[in-house]
């Protein structure tokens, strides 16, 4: 199965990518000239770096609140609270993604929540059409990312935090250490492979994604939150563009081993 | 001491924060669903008169049932084929540590980080060959080799912690590596199991970019392909959306509030071997 | 030697065979060249040259059908001809017509329906997806028709639209313009339709100034809805002819001309003046429709396909004009195309699927339903029977706007249609610029006929 549905299709997608074919009629050989497109042509190369943008929602953003909120609880990780918060925190994960772009879109609308928020802390200069402004279209899809994922981090991290010895926070305390340093010398350390873990599911959610802008902006407006899996989608099935597609979509694989390996290597290396 | 009760109250108020966050979102949709059907409802607003005949309107027009019957026939396809090959792939090489295991090894760790987007336009024309497309084994084969090297790693990092002295033991008494396979190694896997279960029903369930490429028909996607599909008919009403939205999520969220134990530790140790 | 294998090299053995089935195989199968040149489907007109023998028999039929969401007529239609025709059942699937563009080369050719929504037909017909209809044409009387109503679906062996053979037909001919909400109207004091752009201009002047949004239009996402009021202004500067010249890819055919410059620009002074709704590049087409039938907005630019849903929810309260032209009695233009439906060359119910064409085209009942339900004007002679519509509605206002456009010869294809992805692809993306002020007029115009002519050299 491996091999029918993965493994081929992979090899395939190398062959297609030399190719110009419509997906129907005969296709040409046409070399390297669909990659050449993909790093000239800015209809291809603007996702790439879109998706790399969209790194810092869905990525940093959830990391770092969620290293900060796990730090801040760690105390209270027993509570009942944090058991309620624990089953919470992870409806974002079970909704399928299309879900959360439907109900993002909705919040993110002219009249949806977030302006109402806004209107009511005196903030209203500052409401509109967040998925249908240029230069907000693609923060706001990343803001979606981040909600999706902020919770599965944050678990995650607060997990991991549970697993250090109190002794060694006893031993701090009485060194006097302060939370800052508490945090810098103990949680961070022993977080390494936590914090790695998150950062890979959330990179490759970031470089992969798909559903969430597919729902919200279509990759518009303009094509300022077009990302690599839609761009592969439209390249295929709309432009028919069978080689240029498989082109962006090798593009894409090897983008994300040559994330995902570094990091990986980087958090992994105590074991 | 006060130091310590100040932590917690940030602590708390944090944590409240962050579930407010969360939550307000579905609050947001399930009230907008109450409003009367076709109107433009503004914000977070509770309608004079909550109109909950929207759930049963949207049962009707999303064709629930229906929907519900396609996607436990493709979860029932893709979750017990792969859990089946996935373990008895996990335990060739986390057991039996077979000959040039190492590089069908690495193999799989690649796989497992392969965004889908990259491998779909191929996957479209090979299952267009096979004549499978617009039928679920367009959605349902593919997942299953999807799903493999998550599955085999999983499985793997089971079968390597299991003690070797188990199978010698075994194997003193003559089992043949299948009755070893069976009697000894999948009952003590039952928890490594279940959790690897629940995720993919859960990932199968949400499928989303397989069934909106490879299967037109929404009555034959997953929950998740059909959402798409739905909010291109009912985008028109607002309401009636929200309502759908809504009445599609239900049932992985019941599934989660029901089983929420054995999900969060399926999930976070999940994330933890992905 | 073999015979005393020790059960772990068996085991072994075992799991390598496992292992192996399920990476190895068929990896490496078939390194040729993906795709082979169209089988011979048939150029030719297909079906029988006499009407008497184009019919739907007598023996069950289910026939497959892929139609667009959100408008009814098509299963209206369908509804009553399974009434008047018990032996022939339809299976239906629908999909937004963006969606259905996306679709139509690969469903037509993997998974062929009998009848089929099409966009742009040109592409579709290079690679011998759609049935030729010559000869149903000719059985039926068809060529008696309008000319114009059946140009957009005709091309040539050159790959031109608008002559040559007929690959596709429709449920009626759709004709767009600016429909209003007759309450705000009358609060700012217009009385009659613009008669001048100058006067358009003024009003919504008049309507920006009383705090009322003179135009909605969707125009986010994947839709450009901007090309509607853009078209229009086309129009009312230069000649729809050559409009059509560049929709249809004569040689040589060029959108970026000094007419559709000055349209361009003036486009662009209405959305710099803020006559649109600030947030357009958020809407799809849906939003719009329940924002305008809800009263917050004094236009749309839209087409007649609205008219009976609007005469439904917002019965006597919404109106029509076309849109008016740069000099007072100046001939008036508008996007007018039929609602095209085609046969996939590998339909396996050609003969029933032409006959259904026919049928709705002259069946009396079938005309009534296009006028009440889909509220635009039927296909057909110009003779044909024309059912009675009530004054002061959308429809009767349509339909009557429809006869103007005809006596002008006015009727234009949508530019999204010139090519396949034009819309999508250059339009949209151009024109959602336009809005932000990311891109100008005459930028706009180049890489729209940049785009143009790379999609018609693949």
């Amino acid at each position: 199965m491996y091999a029918i549905f993965v493994l081929r299709p992979m090899i395939v997608s190398v062959q297609y990518s030399f190719y110009k074919w419509n997906g129907i009629g005969a296709s040409t050989w046409v070399g390297f000239d669909n990659y050449l497109r993909v790093f000239t042509d800015p209809d291809l190369l603007g996702p790439i770096g879109n998706a790399f943008k969209l790194i810092v929602f869905f990525s940093f953003v959830p990391v770092v609140l969620g290293l900060a909120i796990a730090a801040t609880t760690r105390q209270i990780a027993e509570s009942r609270l944090a058991s309620v918060a624990r089953t919470v925190l992870f409806l974002p994960q079970v909704i399928p993604l299309v879900a959360a772009g439907i109900i993002w879109t909705w919040l993110l609308s002219s009249t949806g929540l977030v302006n109402q928020v806004m209107d009511a802390v005196g903030l209203n200069s500052l409401t509109r059409a967040w998925l249908g402004d240029f230069s907000t279209a693609l923060p706001a899809v990343g803001v979606i990312g981040a909600w999706v994922l902020l919770g599965l981090c944050t678990l995650l991290l607060l997990a991991g935090i549970s697993h250090i010895d109190p002794a060694l926070y006893e031993a701090a305390r009485l060194d006097g250490a302060g939370p800052w340093r508490e945090f810098l010398s103990i949680t961070l350390p022993s977080l390494r492979q936590e914090i790695g873990v998150c950062v890979t599911v959330t990179v490759i959610a970031a470089l992969a994604s798909f559903d969430i802008v597919y729902i919200s902006t279509q990759g518009g407006p303009g094509n300022s939150s077009m990302v690599p899996g839609l761009e592969i989608y439209y390249q295929a099935f709309t432009e028919r563009q069978v080689g240029a597609a498989s082109a962006l979509g090798v593009v894409l694989m090897l983008l994300v081993l040559l994330v995902v390996l570094p990091i990986q290597w980087v958090t992994k290396e105590r074991d | 001491m006060i130091v310590r009760q100040r932590e917690t109250i940030t602590a708390k108020v944090l944590l409240i924060l962050l579930m407010l966050i969360t939550v307000l979102p579905f609050v947001s949709l399930f009230v907008t669903a109450l409003h009367p059907s076709g109107t433009y409802p503004q914000g977070i607003s509770w309608p004079s008169q909550p109109q909950w005949s929207n759930f049963a309107d949207a049962f009707t027009a999303a064709n629930m049932l229906q929907l519900l019957k396609s996607s436990s026939l493709i979860v029932l396809g893709v979750v017990p084929a792969s859990v089946v090959f996935g373990t008895m792939a996990g335990f060739a090489f986390g057991h039996l540590r077979v000959k040039g295991h190492r590089w069908l090894f690495l193999l799989f760790v690649l796989g497992l980080t392969l965004p889908f987007e990259g491998i779909l336009t191929p996957l479209y024309f090979q299952v267009r060959d096979m004549g499978l497309l617009n039928t679920r084994w367009a959605i349902i084969l593919p997942l299953i080799g999807l799903f493999m090297p998550f599955a085999v790693l999983w499985m793997r990092a089971h079968f390597v912690n299991v003690p070797e002295e188990l199978s010698e033991a075994a194997r003193v008494d003559g089992a043949s590596t299948w009755q070893l396979f069976w009697h000894v190694h999948v009952p003590i896997a039952r928890p490594a199991l279940s959790s690897l279960g629940i995720l993919l029903f859960l990932w199968t369930w949400n499928q989303f970019l397989l069934a909106i490429v490879l299967v037109d028909d929404p009555g034959k996607r997953t929950m998740a392909g059909a959402l798409g599909s739905f909010q291109g008919q009912f985008g028109t009403n607002i309401p009636l959306l929200c309502a759908g939205s809504l009445l599609i999520m239900a049932p992985t969220l019941i599934v989660f509030l029901i089983f929420q134990r054995q999900f969060v530790t399926a999930l976070l140790a999940g994330s933890v071997k992905g | 030697m073999s015979h005393h294998s020790s059960p772990a090299r068996a085991a072994r053995l075992w799991s390598t065979v496992a292992a192996a089935a399920l990476v190895g195989g068929t990896v490496i199968s078939g390194c040729s060249a993906p795709g082979a040149d169209p089988a011979a489907a048939p150029t030719a007109a297909a079906g029988p040259t006499q009407a008497s023998e184009v019919t739907c028999g007598t023996d069950p039929v289910t026939m497959k059908g892929y139609f667009e969401t959100g408008f009814p007529l098509p299963k209206n239609l369908t509804d009553e001809f399974t009434k008047q025709f018990p032996n022939v059942k339809w299976d239906v699937r629908e999909d937004q017509f963006a969606v259905i563009t996306q679709n139509a080369p690969r469903v037509l050719s993997d998974d062929p329906p009998d009848l089929m929504r099409l966009p742009q037909v040109s592409e579709l017909v290079k690679d011998k997806l759609l049935l030729n209809l010559d000869n149903y044409a000719k059985a039926f009387g068809w060529d008696a028709w309008p000319a114009s109503q059946l140009a957009q679906m005709r091309v040539s062996a050159d790959g031109t639209r608008g002559t040559g053979p007929l690959y596709a037909n429709g449920l009626n001919f759709s004709l767009t313009g600016l429909f209003y909400n007759k309450e705000l109207a009358a609060k700012i004091g217009m009385t009659s339709a613009p008669t001048t752009l100058a006067e358009l201009d003024a009003v919504l002047a008049k309507a920006k100034a009383a705090g009322i949004t003179p135009i909605d239009q969707f125009n986010g996402g994947a839709t450009g809805g901007l090309a509607f009021p853009l078209q229009n202004l086309m129009a009312a500067y230069g000649e729809t002819g050559a409009i059509n010249d560049w929709i249809f890819q004569k040689p040589g055919a060029t959108i970026d001309t000094p007419s559709n410059l000055k349209a361009a620009q003036h486009l662009q002074k209405w959305i710099t003046k803020g006559y649109f709704a600030d947030d357009i590049n958020s809407q799809d087409y849906a939003a719009m429709m329940s924002a305008f039938i809800g009263g917050k907005a004094l236009f749309i630019f839209d087409g007649d396909w609205e008219s009976g849903n609007l005469d439904k929810q917002m019965a006597g309260k919404a109106g029509f004009f076309l849109m008016p032209p740069s000099q007072a009695g100046g001939k008036q233009g508008a996007m007018s195309a039929p609602l095209t439906y085609g046969i996939s060359a590998k339909s396996a119910h050609p003969d029933c699927a032409a006959f259904f064409l026919n049928w709705v085209a002259t069946n009396q009942t079938a005309r009534e339903i296009t006028v009440s339900v889909g509220g635009s004007h039927p296909m057909g002679p110009s003779d044909a029977y024309m059912p009675a519509v009530k004054a002061g509605t959308v429809t009767a206002a349509t339909l009557e706007a429809g006869a103007k456009v005809g006596k002008d010869n006015g009727a234009m294809d949508f530019i999204a249609n010139a090519t396949g992805a034009i819309y999508a692809k250059s339009w949209t993306p151009n024109l959602q610029k336009l809005v932000a002020s990311k891109q100008t007029p005459e930028g706009m115009l180049t890489s729209v006929q940049k785009d143009y002519e790379a999609q018609i050299a693949k």
